[in-house]
């Protein structure tokens, strides 16, 4: 199946692969599914830690790596894969490389990397990395798997002669080709460096994961979906190539922030703090650009993709700033190693990943005719899952003040584990509505009537009827008109 | 204009490859170098690597996420030196492969954990750690043994040994490699500070001494407090009553001690408070403050029910003393304290019956049965049922209560 438009005086219309963008877009919740329980599981064993005692498969480390690999890989990327066969024939004017490839990449990610990962890891297989737990043997598919996801997105962009590239487009180049740089980094050489050496490509990679695979694509997500749906340009091509070459220079440089008072050499510390703080700014760059160019849309948009988006801009915004302030030595030496850095981590990977993934999802989904939509779900959605992170944060930023408070006294150690324990629960109880939503996305993606979400294209931003929109969002997508 | 377009493109994309370079370069390749010349200054001669026992024990350690609840990294903060000891230096990693640092503390920092602890307690953590400490969050890691803690399989066996080999290197560098690393360091006065001048290299307040200066313990008034601490603290090995049957106490050798079945000075409880019983699992407790020790020491001296004293017929006092100071005095010492001239041989010290009193009862079962998990060996054998009765009662006469008797 394929959204095509009537020419008019057009270039022939791109070919969206839209079955790939259903299969991944249904991986992707499944996966971040399994993942919410791993996250689940692990939350409750911290206060009901003899909770499984006799099953190794199920001990709290373990479930740890699947949680956050499941997170990265597993929804994060497969909800990417989905944005990227709805986005790169809009953006490029050219199809994919290859529906056939597209196949393979989907198994190889689902049933080479995911699926098995995810089993070793709980079987005692795996790395002790942070974003690196899955074991070796998976990383050399993960590594095949962007190589081939390369050979599938890139070419459209070049084969087209690189003119009037948009800034997604950037991003989606930058994503995937420091992805396929960065990952075999992190997952290999502190295999092969020991020690502290080790650990400064660690940092490195623990930066990388989410500041060159996840952000470059959540952003490629914001700056697609905002004019898309809003039907006007982002408001400053120039702002977005300046925030866009900016983070593609600090992001990289910010790694040893996560081993601030280590024995690491100080001027590599300091050059992290440094590029830390730029970040912010450049941060403020960014987002500004965006919100700017959501003006006159509200603060929650009535289209539910743009609403996704427009709320990951602004906790994009919070977590970047929050960044460069615990990177901050005076910061930094008190809330290290504790729950505020979980907190941290979560307003990242929940809050403004995972909205853009939801939003760049439901934008596509909106425009595959075939798939059902049932906006009323979605919408309850997002409240369910603004709502669970706001008080998961706020819980585990607290939680880690508190920590660090006992662990700077003479207190003795337990005591900032029994004062964790209430602020652990309530994380726990966090999951109702954060799994809550989840599940009412993936129904809002699954019920409802077939076609409904090209029907709430016209309700949702009202300027433009049906008739005008099917033809024109294929090629007007985030493009100046 | 299109060339021109396509030859920007190429710079702009050879330049954010650029970008990434500079960062492997900057942060990962030139520290890589600082950090190896530095070790190559600073690492003792002989550091020991793993053994393949060690070795498969860091295995378990990684798979199981050990590294994601406890740190292998003392920073260079005073606040971190102050809890856990001396900064890590660059070479004390050098044999992992990959790292273990860890960026999340739930538990305690590990670096320096070799030392602290016996074997058995580090086995009865494993197998359950609330037999040990109450209030952990640790998960059990019982699929480690074949059912009970003194039953570990190979693979607890490996995740000891290397837990065990933690701080060692450093330990074994002793204070000359400590010197020499110090002086090649090109650190800063700071630096140096927090990596070579700490007050101990390990700084635990659970580690068991031997010696040390205790506090004289104030008068607790402090009851509800005290019961709270001890079932907090003590009770999973020593149990509710005191009587040393606590859910850890199944694992651990020298068992717990029956704290009913004994009278301690308040000198006595404060010492193996501060200092831990070293030889045993009984570890020191000086991160609690001193006024919860004393409340401590007020509900365990409330656990032995004192009874009228039967004065004992000289005949038996003369046995006593005879058989005393042939067989015990030797590690016992002359007047009961403890200080034995053989004493200093074994690792666990002798008990000081001048600063505690084991019933009737218990002192009879030691010298028949001994202790086990001690040097104290069962001596029917070498005396008579009569010796034995006679001794056990003669040890109780060395006890000197504290003035004003114990406190209630």
């Amino acid at each position: 199946m394929s959204v095509s438009s009537d020419a008019r005086a057009q270039p022939a219309p791109p070919t969206v692969e839209t079955r790939l963008v259903y299969a991944h877009g249904l991986a992707a919740i499944v996966t971040l599914l399994i993942s919410v329980a791993f996250g689940i599981l692990a939350s409750i064993e911290l206060f009901v830690p003899d909770l499984a005692p006799n099953s190794p498969w199920l001990t709290w480390g373990r479930l740890r790596y699947d949680h956050t690999q499941g997170i990265m890989l597993g929804w994060l990327g497969n909800a990417f894969f989905a944005f990227l066969y709805h986005a790169v024939p809009l953006l490029s004017g050219r199809r994919v490389t290859s529906p056939r490839l597209g196949q393979w990449i989907f198994g190889l990610w689902n049933f080479a990397v995911v699926g098995p990962g995810w089993i070793l890891v709980l079987a005692g297989f795996s790395q002790p990395l942070e974003w690196a737990e899955f074991p070796l043997a998976i990383d050399a598919f993960v590594v095949l798997a962007l190589v081939l996801a390369a050979i599938q997105f890139l070419p459209p962009f070049f084969s087209r002669g690189l003119e009037d590239l948009y800034v997604s487009s950037w991003y989606v180049i930058g994503g995937l080709v420091f992805t396929l740089l960065a990952y075999p980094m992190g997952n290999f050489v502190p295999e092969l460096v020991p020690g502290a050496r080790g650990a400064a490509f660690s940092g490195l990679w623990i930066h990388d994961a989410v500041g060159l695979f996840v952000t470059p694509l959540a952003l490629a997500i914001l700056y697609f979906v905002i004019p898309a749906a809003t039907r006007r340009p982002i408001y400053s091509h120039f702002l977005s190539m300046l925030g866009f070459w900016l983070l593609f220079f600090l992001y990289p440089l910010n790694g040893t922030h996560h081993y601030i008072f280590s024995v690491i050499p100080m001027s590599a510390q300091i050059g992290a703090i440094t590029a830390s703080t730029l970040l912010g700014v450049d941060v403020i760059i960014v987002v500004a650009n965006l919100l700017l160019s959501l003006r006159g849309t509200g603060w929650f948009p009535k289209d539910i993709g743009l609403r996704f988006v427009g709320t990951s801009a602004v906790l994009y915004l919070i977590v970047s700033i929050q960044g460069s302030l615990q990177a901050q030595m005076s910061i930094n030496q008190s809330v290290h190693f504790s729950d505020w850095v979980i907190g941290h981590s979560h307003l990242a990977m929940l809050g403004f990943a995972s909205f853009a993934a939801a939003g760049g999802l439901i934008h596509a989904w909106q425009r595959i005719p075939w798939v059902r939509y049932e906006p009323m779900l979605l919408g309850i959605a997002y409240w369910l899952l603004l709502g669970g992170v706001t008080v998961m944060v706020l819980d585990l930023s607290v939680a880690g003040l508190v920590e660090a408070h006992l662990w700077n006294s003479s207190a003795p150690w337990l005591e900032s584990v029994r004062a964790a324990k209430p602020f652990w629960l309530i994380r726990t109880l966090t999951f109702v509505p954060i799994a809550g939503g989840f599940i009412s996305l993936l129904c809002g993606l699954l019920l409802g009537t077939r076609g409904g979400g090209l029907k709430s294209i016209e309700e949702g931003i009202g300027t433009a009827p049906i008739k005008e929109i099917a033809p024109r969002f294929a090629t007007a997508a985030g493009e100046r008109p | 204009m299109k060339r021109f377009l396509r030859m920007s493109y190429l710079a702009a994309g050879l330049g954010g490859l650029g970008f990434f370079a500079m960062s492997v370069l900057l942060l990962g390749v030139w520290p890589g170098r600082v950090l190896e010349h530095q070790i190559r200054g600073t690492e003792p001669d002989h550091p020991l690597p793993l053994t393949a026992s060690e070795e498969r024990g860091r295995t378990i350690y990684g798979q199981n996420g050990c590294a994601y609840c406890h740190t292998q990294q003392i920073r260079y903060l005073d606040r971190d030196v102050k809890r856990f000891g001396a900064a890590t230096l660059a070479w004390e990693t050098i044999y992992d492969y990959p790292q273990l640092w860890g960026t999340r503390r739930i538990g305690p920092d590990l670096s320096r954990e070799g030392a602290i602890r016996t074997e058995d307690w580090q086995f009865a953590h494993l197998f359950q750690p609330r037999s040990v400490v109450a209030d952990s969050v640790m998960p059990p890691f019982s699929w480690l043994f074949d059912g009970a803690p003194d039953r570990p399989k190979q693979e607890a066996r490996d995740l000891l040994a290397y837990i065990q080999t933690l701080g060692r290197n450093r330990e074994l560098a002793g204070k000359e490699g400590e010197a020499r690393a110090r002086a090649s360091c090109e650190c800063s006065d700071d630096e140096k500070r927090l990596a070579f001048d700490s007050p101990a290299l390990n700084a635990s307040p659970w580690m068991t001494r031997r010696q040390g200066n205790h506090p004289a313990l104030p008068a607790s008034r402090d009851r509800q407090r005290g019961l709270e601490l001890y079932a907090h603290n003590c009770a999973s090995c020593h149990g509710t009553g005191g009587e040393g049957d606590g859910v850890g106490a199944a694992g651990l050798l020298p068992r717990p001690v029956n704290l009913a079945a004994h009278e301690y000075t308040l000198d006595q409880l404060s010492f193996s408070l501060w200092n831990g019983v070293a030889g045993t699992s009984m570890q020191a407790w000086r991160d609690l403050p001193v006024e919860d020790l004393s409340s401590i020491a007020q509900v365990v001296r409330g656990f032995h029910i004192a009874q009228a004293e039967p004065t004992l017929p000289q005949d038996i006092v003369d046995l006593g003393a005879k058989v005393y100071a042939a067989h015990c005095a030797q590690c016992h010492g002359e007047n009961g304290a403890g200080d034995g001239p053989s004493v200093d041989q074994f690792p666990i010290a002798a008990t000081n019956f001048r600063k505690q009193r084991p019933s009737l009862d218990a002192s009879l079962k030691a010298v028949r049965n001994g202790v086990e998990g001690t040097p104290m060996a069962p001596w029917t054998t070498q005396l008579s049922e009569a010796e034995l009765t006679a001794v056990a009662a003669y040890v109780r006469g060395f006890y000197q209560a504290d003035a004003g008797g114990p406190g209630r």
